[in-house]
């Protein structure tokens, strides 16, 4: 007699803590705390000490360890059932964005609904590696090649959706996090390659259709000095900042970069930069570590998961905001082309912080949620 | 058994194997993550370490950085090039919180030099700019005026971080005159900035709120330009590279007259209402006249709570902009145009007389005449002249509400006049199809028979009725009324004309209004040299759209609104005019005495000629 795991009736383990209790995970709350405090602070630096942008971002950090908190009490398997109903009404929702959607710098990203401005793509960062961990929930690793298409298309859908906002950065990013499920469900090795060696040869494809604005993203990129009052400019002014950092930095709220005003978008994008800046390498290799830890306990998280969709979503959550903290220092330190991206826990600002905050509740329901197996 | 059971894990041994791929493919992922964490390392260690001096040096000549320069927004001008709208250099101060070393002195020292501002203000801007960033310069938002400027320039060694510049103002010359018409710019506000282009709005902070200056946004702003500026390390400027200039906003000529605007201001005196005259030929609005008015130049740094609030809670509503939004019964003065539906469309002919006993008994009700006595035998001309009521109700039976809809609707009438400025009130005009879909009812006869005289549903804004009068002025030709004047000449629209002759009399009769012994208007025409059209109108207030005009004197409210379209000279139209003024009683006492003066102003200022012969000679100015 097997036990669907999905139906067993809860257990919980003995001798609980507290912390469990309430199903919060102490190590990764930890990590994840300490990276907001830093978020406050280096936010209030970059800010040239401005209370105002201090306490919109406290508020919204307090609105989204709250979030937290609230999905990571509800159990994994009724995360499971909702999925691809959440997954139908993001595709509703992105599809009455390119309909009704508001426009906003030549793109349509935001649907208003009453008081709310609601970014439809920020909700299928999460709904796409669901959905796909959810068809391959009662299926063996790796799972049948049928399913394997369906999920692919599901990934091309979503993301061209997307793509046509037009916002390729994000559907990019949204269309890894689905590859990613596709990865830890044990996607032959031989696919990931034959992929791989498509994409590159596919490139001077891809650069036929870019939109203007995209392609001037990537000449910058290539030669940033070619434009250095255009384009160009963020990139050499951001390299500066983290360069005259050195390796201990120019102290807390020395940051001349952000206080003369030549870096932009300071407390957003380029929040790195002011870090750098003011702690220097040790500073930058202390937040890396501190990233890292993270997505050690995270993935450490989904090692210890009893079931296929909890697994792949943890895994795939924790591949998501490893992408993002890459291309984010990627872009500022002028190794990848610039794509507004902000930088995970770090960046002045809400809804990419709410997304990332949900996610981690998420895992901490996951890894607090168990059940006592029969065997 | 689950149906799903084959697809699960088959043994112990298979789930053992699967989750150790797995665990596998985790391993390989942080692995992965690892290592491109190591490469950012190497990035940083390059650009931190191996290139830091470079970089330093870089920091610390970081001296060019960019500016943006705001353009100057495009003047307004009236159709004579006499200025209405203008910047105006005045000065303010900026503060630098970081340079600054005693905020507290200087809000003192600044409350002092601005005696004219409430301390109060300035302690509190003072309050807020501690808490904003430290190295960014915040304007104070008030202005100093030439001898407060020289004061501060005295003591401005001894306040560090604070400098006194000038910027261009936008000013309003005229003030008060024509604001409905030209509106007024303002402080962009939160909802505004999320539908600018921050590019284009760079560096400046106020945005067209109302009229002209909403209207014609885009053209008046221009694009800002952005020039390299060299600074030493403590951010001193030390020389300025224009690198894209500036382009201005465009200047606009409005197609009012501002010397006939004042002139129909004046008339209107204390009374709230409207005037509009337009050039029947090109659709130009000659004066533009909402009462009561207020002064723009209040808004264009932010106006205080005392006088917004005044402003606001005025029972007069000085802040409606009556001539489009204004929506009021039309009254007798759409006699002339239910008049030429009827003999147009055959109902009936311009000779066939109707008895009126001084009511017309529908049902079990008296639709009663004006004149309690009745007219007697009514022509059409007696009809217009005398202004009927009896002979409209019979002709309103007769054509039923959608003839009369289908006959008034190509005058303008319940749809926007299109005129270049936002916010234009569509109005009402009846039928059975709109009272189905609006009020959800049928439409019942009793309510046609009122309708003819303009009253029940019927709203129209000045602005309608000024067209109307300006088409039928036209001989149907369909103008749109502007108010800045293009240089595009527009193909106009023509009504379906059956038999010219009907337009004819039905003119000649509204001549007679004002040039015939009986005409409800003659005593103001009678000094006239040259010949006019109208007609005089007087509408019921309770059908008024009560929550449009909140009003504690309730009395004097129920005063009927008195109303005047007209056109001049009749054979060549120069003018088309409609003047409305809310509760002065009939037609005939007060709006058309305001309509003749203002047609026979605008006639002595254009047409001269016109004035003592009737003969129009074109030798209009520009």
């Amino acid at each position: 007699m097997k036990i669907d795991p999905l139906q067993t009736q809860q257990v919980y383990r003995k001798n609980k803590g507290f912390l469990e209790s309430i199903h919060i995970d102490g190590w990764l709350l930890f990590g994840v705390l300490l990276l907001l405090a830093t978020s406050i602070a280096i936010v209030y630096s970059a800010s040239g000490g401005d209370v105002a942008v201090m306490t919109r971002q406290i508020i919204r950090i307090g609105f989204a360890l709250t979030l937290m908190l609230l999905f990571a009490q509800i159990p994994p398997n009724i995360l499971y059932i909702f999925t691809p109903w959440l997954f139908l009404i993001g595709i509703i929702m992105l599809i009455s964005v390119l309909l009704f959607g508001e426009a906003s710098k030549g793109a349509q990203r935001w649907l208003d609904i009453g008081p709310v401005r609601f970014q439809p793509s920020e909700l299928m960062k999460l709904v796409l590696p669901m959905t796909i961990a959810w068809l391959f929930a009662h299926s063996k690793f790796p799972p049948s090649f049928g399913l394997l298409v369906l999920g692919a298309t599901l990934i091309a859908f979503t993301g061209s959706l997307i793509v046509v906002q037009p916002d390729l950065g994000t559907s990019l990013l949204i269309g890894l996090s689905g590859l990613s499920v596709l990865f830890f469900a044990g996607l032959p090795w031989k696919v990931i390659f034959t992929a791989f060696a498509g994409i590159l040869l596919s490139a001077p494809i891809a650069w036929h259709f870019m939109h203007a604005y995209q392609k001037q993203r990537v000449l910058t990129f290539l030669t940033p000095e070619s434009d250095p009052l255009g384009s160009g400019y963020h990139i050499i002014q951001s390299k500066i900042a983290i360069g005259s950092g050195g390796i201990d930095g120019k102290g807390y709220m020395g940051s001349t970069q952000a206080h003369l005003e030549f870096l932009p978008e300071s407390t957003t994008d380029f929040i790195f930069s002011v870090l750098a800046e003011e702690f220097g390498l040790l500073g930058v290799i202390g937040l890396l570590i501190l990233y890292s830890f993270v997505i050690a306990r995270g993935l450490y998280i989904a090692s210890k998961a009893q079931d296929n969709f909890t697994r792949l979503i943890a895994a795939s959550f924790m591949m998501t905001l490893f992408v993002y903290i890459f291309v984010n220092i990627g872009m500022v330190s002028g190794l990848l082309p610039v794509v507004g991206l902000p930088l995970p826990l770090m960046s002045y600002g809400g809804s990419s912080l709410v997304t990332l905050m949900i996610s981690f509740g998420i895992l901490m329901s996951i890894h607090t949620h168990k059940k006592l197996l029969t065997k | 058994m689950p149906v799903h059971e084959h697809l699960e894990f088959n043994s112990d041994s298979d789930r053992f194997h699967q989750k150790n791929q797995f665990r596998f493919r985790l391993y390989i992922a942080f692995i992965f993550t690892l290592i491109l964490f190591a490469i950012l390392i190497t990035r940083m260690t390059q650009l931190q370490w191996v290139e830091h001096d470079r970089y330093q040096g870089l920091a610390e000549g970081n001296r060019i950085s960019i500016e943006t320069l705001p353009p100057t927004r495009g003047k307004i001008f009236d159709r004579n090039h006499i200025l209405l709208a203008d910047n105006q250099p005045v000065y303010t101060l900026k503060f630098i919180r970081e340079k600054m070393d005693n905020i507290d002195s200087a809000t003192l020292a600044i409350q002092v030099i601005l005696n004219n501002i409430e301390p109060k203000r300035i302690y509190e801007f003072f309050k807020k700019f501690k808490q904003k960033n430290r190295s960014k310069s915040y304007t104070l938002p008030f202005t100093l005026s030439e001898e407060q400027a020289a004061q501060f320039s005295v003591i401005s060694h001894k306040h560090p971080g604070i400098t006194l510049t000038a910027r261009l103002k936008r000013t309003y010359p005229y003030g008060a005159t024509a604001v409905h018409a030209l509106g007024y710019v303002g402080r962009i506000n939160q909802k505004e900035l999320k539908n600018l282009d921050p590019k284009a709005y760079r560096g400046t902070d106020i945005i067209g709120k109302s009229g002209v200056e909403k209207y014609y946004e885009s053209t008046l702003h221009g694009s800002p330009g952005i020039q390299q500026v060299e600074t030493n390390v403590r951010g001193r400027i030390l020389r300025k590279l224009e690198t894209l200039p500036t382009t201005p906003g465009k200047d606009i000529h409005l197609t009012l007259d501002i010397k006939l605007q004042q002139f129909a201001e004046a008339l209107m005196g204390e009374m709230r209402g409207s005037i509009i005259a337009i050039d029947p030929q090109t659709g130009e609005v000659l004066a533009f006249v909402s009462t009561p008015v207020f002064d723009p130049n209040l808004f264009v740094d932010g106006i205080d709570h005392k006088s917004y609030n005044t402003l606001v809670n005025d029972p007069n509503r000085p802040f409606i902009n009556r001539a489009i939004n204004g929506r009021y019964p039309p009254g007798s003065t759409t006699k002339p145009f239910m008049a030429l539906g009827a003999i147009e469309n055959n109902f009936i002919s311009p000779n066939q007389k109707i008895y009126d006993p001084g009511f017309l008994a529908y049902k079990d009700h008296r639709y009663r005449d004006w004149k309690r006595t009745g007219h007697g035998l009514v022509d059409m001309n007696k009809a217009i002249v005398e202004s009927c009521d009896t002979y409209f109700y019979e002709l309103s039976l007769d054509m039923g509400i959608d003839n009369i809809h289908n006959a008034l609707a190509p005058f303008g009438f319940g749809a926007h006049t299109g005129i270049d400025i936002y916010g234009e009130s569509k109005g009402i005009l009846p039928s059975q199809q709109w009272k189905k879909e609006v009020k959800g009812k049928s439409w019942y006869r009793g309510e046609t028979i009122i309708s003819s005289i303009g009253q029940g549903y019927n709203l129209t804004t000045p602005l309608q009725l000024a067209r109307a009068a300006a088409i039928l002025a036209n001989r149907g030709k369909i103008i749109r009324p502007h108010l800045v004047r293009s240089h595009k000449t527009e193909t106009l629209e023509q009504i379906e004309i059956k038999k010219i002759s009907n337009w004819e009399k039905v003119i000649q009769s509204m001549e007679n209004v004002m040039h015939s012994k009986k005409g409800t208007a003659h005593k103001h025409a009678l000094h006239l040299p040259f010949k006019m059209a109208g007609k005089t109108g007087t509408a019921q207030v309770f059908s008024l759209n009560a929550g449009d005009y909140d009003a504690e004197t309730l009395d004097k409210k129920l005063h009927d609104h008195s109303l005047f379209i007209g056109f001049a000279p009749v054979n060549n139209p120069k003018i088309a005019i409609s003047v409305i003024a809310e509760n002065s009683g009939s037609g005939s006492k007060t709006a058309a005495p305001i309509g003749v003066k203002v047609i026979e102003q605008f006639l002595k200022m254009y047409y001269p000629e016109t004035y003592p012969e009737q003969t129009p000679v074109n030798t209009r100015e520009n």
